[in-house]
């Protein structure tokens, strides 16, 4: 039945935004991070989001030519920011350099928060989705009563 | 045996089944940059006599576009999910209605 594709659209849809809220966790657990494997402070991530054809469970050649329309969403890619890390001066730290200066990572808890609601709103609207479907799923079944 | 009315809901139960589909990936969409905004001309896709050929989706304009060219409007979005529930529920009740008379004339033929 193809309303099932439905559900799959909104389960990209579910990933992608959960995705996303864990790289904003990851922003704001990290705002204060000098140290990183890579070297240097912590720098801010973010998701970028791509559409891409729904792929079904049970995807045949036909379904998929009548689906063809269909997009679902997924995380193209996680890109750094590119900004120079905040240098404050804390001669007594660690991690100063010769004249004091710590780099600490950009990052504007104010910015994530907003996007971190921006991200439960998404999976919310996707959540409506899956139920409002499951429903219309229910009713056909029903008709066999 | 369920002609006419019937075949004319199943139709219906058929295009709103497509249109939550688009409004689905509409929703999954939603934080797209780029993304446009697609449905189904309803009204058109009815009446069109064309059985077999799926819905066409259109884009639609008239939408706020944001800075990232995503035009997704979660308000219409989130009415489209409600209204299509609201009337495939009543047209899947309107179908079982039929098909309870269809049933209750065979029983009904059955005991005589």
């Amino acid at each position: 039945m193809s309303l099932f594709t439905a559900l799959s659209v909104s389960a990209s849809g579910l990933a992608a935004q959960r995705a996303r809220a864990e790289l904003l966790a990851e922003n704001l657990a990290n705002a204060e991070t000098t140290r990183t494997a890579a070297g240097g402070p912590y720098r801010r991530k973010d998701a970028v989001f791509a559409s891409e054809p729904v792929a079904s469970a049970f995807s045949s050649v036909f379904a998929a030519e009548m689906d063809g329309s269909l997009t679902g969403v997924r995380v193209a890619e996680i890109i750094e920011d590119p900004r120079e890390p905040e240098k404050r001066y804390l001669p007594g730290h660690p991690d100063a350099d010769a004249e004091g200066y710590v780099a600490f990572p950009r990052i504007n808890p104010a910015e994530d928060m907003v996007d971190l609601m921006g991200a439960v709103r998404g999976y919310q609207a996707n959540v409506a989705a899956v139920s409002a479907v499951k429903d219309m799923i229910h009713r056909s079944i029903e008709l066999l009563r | 045996m369920l002609e006419g009315v019937g075949r004319a809901l199943e139709r219906y139960m058929d295009l709103l089944a497509a249109r939550q589909k688009l409004v689905a990936s509409n929703l999954a969409n939603a934080d797209t940059p780029g993304y446009r905004t697609r449905d189904i001309d309803f009204q058109r896709e009815f009446y069109s006599l064309i059985e077999g050929a799926g819905p066409q989706p259109v884009e639609v304009s008239g939408l706020p576009v944001k800075n990232d060219g995503n035009n997704v409007s979660l308000d219409r979005e989130a009415r489209l999910l409600a209204e299509n529930a609201l009337r495939f529920n009543l047209a899947s009740n309107l179908l079982r209605a039929r098909i309870r008379m269809l049933r209750a004339a065979i029983q009904e033929g059955k005991q005589t």
